[in-house]
Parts: C-alpha cells; sequence; structure tokens
C-alpha cells in the first residue's frame, strides 16, 4: 500500500490545480485576441466616435479575413468612455482585469492622458485615435501610450507654414479658441509657427492679435464672434469643433464675420463643418487625419473606402475612421514582429515601426510613441452639387519637415509660452 | 466703448435672454402649476427643432418664411401631443411623489428622447439656414444686427406677452393661475383639476416645440441639443422664481445682459460673469426675482 503524507497531498493537488489550468492556457493562446476599444459611444462626442468604431471594426474585418494575427481572429471588446475621463478609467480597468491588454480608442484628451498611468501601473497598451494633445508626447509622457496619427504640432506647424505660403500679405492673426487645453494648446503652437515662418518665408512679421476666447458647449457664441469683429483681423485660425463650430460659423454669418478674413483657417474639423453648412459655409483651408480621394491608388485606401461604403454607405470615411484603422494595423503588425501580444514585447516592436496604412507608409517614432505621418490640408469651398462643398485645393506636407523633435517627459517650449 | 458696441452687445444680450425665454417658457409653466422640475423639457425642444426641420425640408427648405413659421407652429403642435401622451403614461404618476424620484423619471424620459432622436435622423451634424428675409443683418452705423437675432429677439417678446395674456387675462389662464395656487380649492369649487393639469401640459410642451422650430436656424442640430440650453434655461426659472414666467422673463433679460458685458469686460473668462452673477442674486434673493419668501 502507498503511503500518502501531507507533503505528497500537496505536491500532487498542486499539480492537478496546473493541469486544470493548462486547457484554459491553451484555449487563451489560440482563442480570438482580444482588442480593447474605448471610444465615445454617447454623448457630446458620439459622432467622431462612431468613425471610430467604423475604422476599427472595418480593420478587424479585413485583418481576420486574411488570416488574423498569428493565426488567431481579431475581437473586438466596445466599451463606451463617454469622453469622459472617469468612464474610460472604469472601462479600462474592466478590460485590463478581464486580460485585454491592447487598447485603441480615445479621442478626448482628457481620457488620453487620464489613461497614460494607468496602462502603466496595470501592463497595458493604448493607442489613440485622434486625441489632440501634445502633453502625451512631453510632459504627460508615457511609455503605454501610442499616437499613430498625426502630431498636433506637426499638423498646426504645417497649417501656419502654408498660410506663410499662400497668404505672404495676410500678417494680422487672430485665433477663435475654445476655452480649454486643446484650444489654448492648439493656439499657442499656431502662434509658434506663425512666428517661424512668416520672416522666413513671407519675409514679413506676423502680428499676432489677443485670441477670443469662445466658451465651450454653449447654443450662443455671439459675443465672442462680436469681440472678433471689432478686432480686423486678416486672418483667422479657428479652433472650435463639432457642433460648437458649426453653430459659431452659422452664427457668425449673420454678423459675415468670416467674410471679413482674407483667409480662414479651420484646425481639425475635416468636412464637418462643409457637410453641416453645405453651401452657405464660408471657404476654408483645414487639416485632415485623412483624405480618400488624394489617397486613390493606394490599395490599402482603396479598400478600406470600399469596405467603409459597404458597411455605412457613406463615400467618404472620415480621418478619425482612418486612424482607428491605422492603429489596428500597428498592433498586427507589431505583434507579427515579436511574435507575441504580451505588452512589453508589443511596446517595443511598436517603437520604431514603420507600417502601411491608408494615407501611405508611417513611423512610429520610438523616443515618444508619436508617428510620424505626411499632414494632409484642404482648401474647401462651397459648390452647386449634391454635397453643397468641393475641395479646391489640396496640398500634402512631409510631416518630418513639420514636427517638433522627440522630448519625451519634457514641457513642450514654445516661443510664445 | 462705443456706441456701436453697446447696441450690438445690447442685441447679443437679448438674443440670448430670450432663446433661453424660449426654452425657459414651458418648463416654467409646468412647474408652476404641477410643480414638477421636468428634466427632459430640453429633450422635446430638441425633437421641435428637428420636427420643424424636416418639415421645412419635405416643403422645399426653410428659404421662405411661411414655411419656417409653419414648420414651427406644427413642431409645437406635434411636442404638444407628445406631451399629452407623456402626461399619462408619466407625469400622472409623478404627483406628490419625492422630487428625486421626479427627477430621475424625467432624467430617462431624457434618454428616450435622445435615443429616439438619434434612431430616426441619425448622428449627422444639421445645419438649417434661416428664411432669406432674416439672412444678413442690418447695419446701425458700426452696429452690426443680425436679421436672426432680431427675430429670436421678437419672437421671445411675442411668446412672453402671449402667455401673460393668457394667463392674466383669459379665464382658461386666471384657472391655470388658480389651480397653482391652491388645487385643493379649486376641486372643492367644483374644477376639473385633472383637465387643467393635462391642458397645462400639453401648452407646456407645446412652447417646448415651438421654441425648437423658432430656434432651428440659431444653432447646430444634433442629438446633443437637449443639453445645449439647460443650464441657462435653469438658470432663469431658478434667478426669476420658480414657476413665474414674468420672473423668467426678466432672470432672461439680466442674466443675459450680465453674460453679454461681463465678456467685454472680461473677455479671458467666457461665462464666469454669468456664474457669478446666479451666485449673488441668489444670495440676496433666494426665492427669485419674482417668488414668493418662504417664512
Amino acid at each position: 500500500m502507498t503511503h500518502l503524507d501531507r507533503r505528497s497531498v500537496l505536491k500532487y493537488s498542486a499539480a492537478a490545480a496546473a493541469m486544470a489550468g493548462v486547457p484554459g492556457l491553451v484555449r487563451a493562446q489560440s482563442g480570438p485576441l482580444k482588442i480593447g476599444l474605448i471610444t465615445p459611444l454617447s454623448g457630446p462626442q458620439e459622432f467622431i466616435g462612431s468613425y471610430v468604431r467604423n475604422g476599427a471594426e472595418i480593420a478587424v474585418e479585413q485583418i481576420n479575413k486574411a488570416g488574423g494575427i498569428l493565426g488567431r481572429q481579431v475581437a473586438l471588446e466596445i466599451r463606451d468612455d463617454k469622453a469622459n475621463p472617469a468612464a474610460a478609467l472604469a472601462a479600462a480597468r474592466e478590460l485590463l482585469g478581464a486580460g485585454i491588454n491592447l487598447h485603441t480608442g480615445g479621442i478626448s484628451s482628457a481620457v488620453v492622458l487620464a489613461l497614460g498611468p494607468v496602462m502603466q501601473q496595470e501592463n497595458g497598451v493604448f493607442m489613440t485615435c485622434g486625441a489632440g494633445t501634445e502633453k502625451m508626447n512631453h510632459e504627460n509622457y508615457s511609455p503605454n501610450l501610442f499616437r499613430p496619427g498625426d502630431a498636433p504640432d506637426a499638423r498646426t506647424r504645417a497649417q501656419a507654414r502654408l498660410m506663410a505660403e499662400k497668404y505672404p500679405e495676410v500678417t494680422r492673426w487672430t485665433g477663435l479658441v475654445p476655452d480649454h487645453e486643446y484650444g489654448r494648446t492648439t493656439w499657442s503652437i499656431f502662434v509658434d509657427a506663425l512666428l517661424e515662418y512668416y520672416p522666413a518665408i513671407a519675409k514679413k512679421k506676423p502680428v499676432i492679435l489677443e485670441p477670443v476666447l469662445m466658451p465651450y458647449g454653449v447654443a450662443d457664441y455671439r459675443n465672442g464672434i462680436t469681440q472678433a469683429l471689432r478686432q480686423q483681423a486678416d486672418g483667422v485660425f479657428n479652433c472650435t469643433y463639432g457642433g460648437d463650430a458649426i453653430t459659431m460659423f452659422q452664427q457668425a454669418r449673420g454678423f459675415g464675420l468670416m467674410q471679413r478674413y482674407k483667409v480662414v483657417c479651420d484646425a481639425a474639423n475635416e468636412f464637418l463643418i462643409a457637410r453641416g453648412m453645405k453651401q452657405q459655409l464660408p471657404p476654408h483651408w483645414t487639416g485632415m487625419h485623412y483624405y480618400a480621394e488624394a489617397n486613390k491608388g493606394n490599395p490599402m485606401s482603396d479598400r478600406f473606402v470600399a469596405d467603409y461604403l459597404a458597411k455605412t454607405k457613406d463615400a467618404e470615411p472620415l480621418g478619425w475612421a482612418a486612424e482607428a484603422h491605422a492603429s489596428l494595423y500597428a498592433f498586427k503588425q507589431a505583434i507579427e514582429k515579436g511574435k507575441s501580444s504580451e505588452t512589453q514585447a508589443v511596446i517595443a516592436n511598436l517603437k520604431g515601426l514603420t507600417w502601411d496604412t491608408a494615407t501611405g507608409p508611417r513611423t512610429m517614432r520610438a523616443e515618444d510613441n508619436q508617428a510620424i505621418k505626411d499632414v494632409e490640408l484642404v482648401y474647401i469651398e462651397p459648390a452647386a452639387t449634391d454635397k453643397g462643398y468641393k475641395v479646391s485645393q489640396y496640398t500634402k506636407v512631409d510631416g518630418k519637415s513639420v514636427i517638433f523633435p522627440p522630448s519625451p517627459g519634457k514641457k513642450l517650449s514654445l516661443k510664445t509660452a | 466703448m462705443q456706441a456701436a458696441d453697446i447696441v450690438t452687445l445690447l442685441v447679443n444680450s437679448l438674443t440670448w435672454a430670450m432663446a433661453t425665454f424660449l426654452v425657459a417658457a414651458g418648463l416654467t409653466l409646468v412647474f408652476g402649476t404641477l410643480h414638477i422640475l421636468n428634466f427632459s423639457h430640453g429633450g422635446f425642444f430638441m425633437i421641435g427643432a428637428y420636427a420643424a426641420y424636416s418639415i421645412a425640408d419635405a416643403l422645399g427648405g426653410s428659404g421662405s418664411m411661411a414655411v419656417y413659421l409653419f414648420g414651427s407652429l406644427a413642431a409645437g403642435v406635434l411636442v404638444a401631443l407628445l406631451g399629452l401622451v407623456v402626461d399619462r403614461l408619466v407625469l400622472r404618476r409623478l404627483a406628490g411623489v419625492e422630487d428625486a424620484y421626479v427627477l430621475i423619471a424625467t432624467y430617462a424620459l431624457l434618454l428616450v428622447c435622445e435615443g429616439s432622436t438619434k434612431l430616426l435622423w441619425g448622428l449627422n451634424y444639421h445645419s438649417v439656414m434661416p428664411p432669406a428675409v432674416l439672412d444678413g443683418a442690418w447695419i446701425a452705423g458700426n452696429a452690426v444686427l443680425p436679421k436672426l437675432s432680431l427675430f429670436i429677439v421678437a419672437a421671445g417678446v411675442v411668446v412672453f406677452v402671449g402667455l401673460e395674456y393668457f394667463l392674466n387675462r383669459t379665464g382658461p389662464g386666471r384657472l391655470v393661475k388658480a389651480i397653482a395656487a391652491d388645487p385643493w380649492m379649486a376641486r372643492l369649487l367644483g374644477v376639473n383639476v385633472r383637465l387643467v393639469y393635462t391642458a397645462t401640459v400639453a401648452i407646456g410642451f407645446a412652447l417646448a416645440g415651438l421654441a425648437g422650430g423658432l430656434l432651428v436656424s440659431n444653432q447646430t442640430l444634433s442629438p446633443t441639443l437637449a443639453s445645449a440650453f439647460v443650464i441657462q434655461a435653469f438658470g432663469v426659472i431658478i434667478i426669476g422664481g420658480m414657476g413665474s414666467i414674468s420672473g423668467a422673463f426678466l432672470g432672461a433679460i439680466l442674466l443675459g445682459l450680465i453674460d453679454a458685458f461681463g465678456q467685454w469686460v472680461l473677455p479671458g473668462l467666457p461665462g464666469l460673469p454669468f456664474f457669478v452673477a446666479m451666485t449673488l442674486i441668489l444670495l440676496l434673493r433666494p426665492q427669485g426675482l419674482m417668488g414668493k419668501a418662504k417664512h
């Protein structure tokens, strides 16, 4: 008879417990690769969040159709962050607790800045699909946060340079700036760039007027519009966005404000204002994460547009969809390169990664987790077409020529700071 | 500050005031009579705006003043009918219920409004142009006075005068005021209080729908429109005195003036004068401008 002592029982019990976990482990390795999508699906940012969701889902469908990642199908775990840091943190912790370490989405600057420390603590990775804060690559840098899309400073500086090149005579500049961090920072970067490029290119010193601070999320911008009227500026840089921007532009029509400027430069509304106002919109330059028409002939872009149309009946996906699409492909390539979806391996392989996207190849800068991509700028005018508007000018600016050098962990240093 | 600046700021402040009053009028009426603070009021204002947009679109666009006004009135009627349904299903059950439950129930109604709007009209932003006759501005010296702003001011004044006339100079209106003051006595005197409550709700909702239609060109149309005016609408109601139409009217004008001139004086702090003014007024007169002090 075999004698079973306590030590043997403990040894065999531990072995049995480990064996019981093996099927789960095998299932985890061979089951779907879950990636969290944390983005606003309700509230004021829902409209843009819907583009992020569509772009991410299309990327997942395409990737799965091509065999998945390392032989595993990809599944999105979608959570609504309501563009609210508290909701985003709750969603992130829930997903991280369930073992999902890779996440994308996040278009609100406040959300992304809140998620950085949590991702570091809980060993996760987060890719923003359009948050405009430069702080995530500077004083709030986290090695676990990545931006696969436009650097906010690159786009804004490209816009200022374009103004100096095309409108050298426009030297009195003002801003329509929402009273929050993104608005004030974007304006500061634009001014910094005007002060650099106008003397260098136009051989003139720009006059920077006090920007008009606009309240955020209200229904009346008339007081701010009146303030702007008094300034007699030649050029205006608009940082208000989304529904606020459309309301502001709409009310400004009554005052004839935009018609008084020689040039209107809009930071980041893509086709939002054009689609809202149609033939009533004032002609303006704006920055695009992605302009489908200009990327025709790029097979990835053509496939993305076709799949987007089939899914949503929208033939013109806005840039946030393309950024979500790019983020999933970045994950794919990083995982395949390192043959691992573990956090530290993905981080190591995202840094310095060059990968294909709907706008062409991009490179993730290793020092500060910021992608270097070309900046796309369009000039939109009203038109007697079904859409009510047309793009009459397009410019692609080499991202490397306008992006600030990396300085992770340090505050952004501007001439106007 | 030049004369043109003063005139422009006055018109801006009155525009803000009357837009806010148009939204708040129905809310105040319902609260003053039924003592229910309807948190979903903004949602029905939004539905009214979307309804007016769809009606104008079906009739070839909002270019004609007749279409614009017809759309606004039709929106008012539609939302009044919705109000009857809401009264039957929700508001009647809130009589005598704790305030917290009233807020929860009406907040749930607001979510229903937002969800329905998304289902019916989608997430896209829409910008509705004013009729041709309201496009552009009158120039008075150096003052630029948008015609749409002047229309909104006029609309707010007309609604206020109409409501005051109804409540103070007509039999049904005086009945509403009597029931608001003492429903028990009114019942004893043989008044069908329930019917008057229902009619008041219908009028309150009609005002929300009408406001949505009249203001449809004032701001972007989106499923978040319900919250666009809610802070200032509640602000003018509280400042004016809960349940007082004339208080809401005066409160709106006062806050509009403070907001406009405040932004002139403190351009770096938009919105601050509004909240400071609200705080000071409530400290000095907690019952509001036209409210009755509690003893």
